[in-house]
């Protein structure tokens, strides 16, 4: 599903954010991204949806490599792949329906199937009652299941998180962790970059722990930390 | 892609509206702007309209020596109908060059009183085509034997010097305040979608197209454009034709006609700018974001 082969990535002149990486995942998979600030976790993702390029090696997603994808198939490209973030990119002048809803109008889909599918999903992160509200008027959990629910609306076989808990506090974060096994196990693949070491230990998932730019463990069911 | 227009167009308007401050800024800014752009064209045309017309006002009077036959004014008359340079003449005889005096003097009838028919001389009022051509005109009735013309060379060749450089300065004048107008209403469309860079990028992480994040910001740019620069041309073409109305009471002696300005192009330049400017500068500010 996801291939990273001999990937290196270099920002600017000097600054090495990935070396030599190799990682295969696998459809269906849940897999950690593990590792301090700066160890390249951001890169991967940044990668995987081609806002950056590599400056060598390969990597192919959903059976494409990316250095064929066009600039204009880029969006296409994108569309398969549900985004969570740390800040949850909500757009502020749209309401939690509009938020999720501008997910599936961006790939042209028709209004009724719109009015259809947004209270399904929204039922399903548990903000049926918010639909209505800005983000502005929402907590920060709230925030991130509006944030879930638009990435996972139209169904993309990958969903990547980035930090997707860095934001918000141990209870809340439970939810959205139990939001994302969910939508594994109906088959989704899905990536989360995280330093959330409670997080990790508790759902036994493969981990692929980064120091540095380099994979230095890649453990199914692991934890964040090698035990001692 | 399936491109829906009419969600565009929604998009744009309810943008429009929730950011309303932005849109009211720019669209004020438009307005401002085209409305000092349309006081340029304005000035410009009238000022361009009044030395034409004191231009073509240039007459010269050739007088008949008084003991002229009528049949050597005949062959003048029919020989001066030839000249190239001639727009129009006219022959004033004795009788209503008396009427006409008699006319301007109406307040001072004793002065009236003593004077004959005989007393002035007939004439050729003669209208140029060009005021340029008078001296060489002036020449050719010498030629023909009159002896006494009377026609304003001063004035005639003050404003051949200065018409050019002043419809010059004044047109100069005007593609500086365009040039200032695109500029100022570009800056202000710039900061607007600046602000919103964040939304841009977060569309573009949705997978929307460079075209479904674009349009609605063009048609807001439109749509402030066509108000703003509604308005002002509107506001100058109203402000025009009460000048205009005012202006023959106002200054007499100062030949201001509604025909200097073409109302419609006018409008349609003032328009089609704020369009252009509002269309072009979203355009173009909306695509420094798009490369995410």
């Amino acid at each position: 599903m996801i291939y990273f082969n001999n990937v290196t990535k270099v920002y600017g002149r000097d600054a090495v954010a990935l070396k030599d990486v190799n990682l295969s995942i696998e459809p269906g998979e849940f897999v950690f991204l593990v590792g301090a600030s700066g160890s390249g976790k951001s890169t991967m993702l940044r990668l995987i949806l081609k806002e950056t390029e590599p400056t060598s090696g390969t990597i192919s997603v959903n059976g494409m490599k990316l250095s064929t994808i066009l600039r204009r198939e880029v969006p296409n490209h994108r569309r398969a792949i549900g985004c969570v973030f740390q800040d949850f990119k909500l757009l502020p002048n749209k309401t939690v329906t509009e938020n999720v809803a501008y997910a599936m109008e961006v790939t042209g889909q028709r209004r009724r199937a719109i009015r259809t599918k947004v209270p399904q999903i929204l039922e399903l992160v548990g903000l049926q009652g918010k639909k209505n509200k800005y983000p502005g008027q929402l907590s920060g959990g709230e925030q991130q299941r509006v944030s879930v629910a638009r990435a996972f609306i139209s169904q993309p076989p990958i969903l990547i998180a980035d930090e997707p808990t860095g934001n918000l506090d141990p209870e809340t974060s439970v939810g959205i962790m139990q939001l994302l096994h969910r939508i594994n196990r109906i088959g989704t693949t899905v990536l989360v970059a995280t330093h959330d070491k409670e997080m990790v230990d508790v759902m036994r998932k493969r981990v692929v722990a980064l120091e540095e730019g380099r994979i230095v463990r890649d453990k199914v069911r692991g934890v964040y930390a090698d035990e001692l | 892609m399936n491109f829906n227009l009419g969600f565009s167009l929604r998009e744009a308007l309810k943008n429009l509206r929730l950011n309303l401050l932005m849109s009211v800024t720019a669209v004020t800014t438009t307005a401002v702007c085209i409305l000092i752009l349309g006081s340029g064209m304005l000035v410009s045309a009238h000022v361009e309209g009044i030395i034409r017309n004191v231009g073509q006002d240039v007459t010269i009077e050739a007088f008949f020596p008084k003991d002229t036959e009528e049949e050597k004014i005949e062959q003048a008359r029919s020989s001066l109908e030839g000249y190239p340079e001639v727009k129009e003449s006219t022959y004033i005889s004795k009788e209503e060059a008396l009427r006409r005096f008699q006319e301007m003097m109406a307040d001072q009838p004793d002065i009236v009183q003593d004077i004959g028919p005989d007393v002035l001389p007939a004439s050729i009022e003669i209208q140029l085509k060009d005021s340029r051509d008078s001296e060489a005109v002036a020449d050719k009735l010498r030629a023909e034997g009159f002896t006494e013309l009377s026609y304003p060379q001063q004035v005639i060749n003050d404003l051949n010097e200065y018409t050019g450089s002043v419809i010059w300065a004044l047109r100069g004048a005007t593609a500086l305040l365009f040039v200032a107008s695109v500029l100022l209403i570009f800056n202000t469309i710039r900061l607007s979608i600046f602000a919103r860079r964040k939304e841009i990028e977060i569309m573009k992480l949705v997978g929307a197209t460079d075209e479904f994040v674009r349009t609605p910001f063009v048609l807001e740019g439109l749509v402030q454009g066509l108000i703003g620069a509604g308005l002002a041309a509107l506001l100058v073409v109203w402000t025009n034709t009460l000048f205009v109305g005012w202006a023959p009471e106002a200054l007499p002696r100062v030949p201001i006609s509604s025909a200097a300005v073409n109302t419609p192009l006018v409008l349609l330049v003032l328009i089609s700018v704020g369009v252009f400017i509002g269309v072009v500068g979203s355009y173009l500010s909306v695509r420094r974001f798009l490369r995410v």
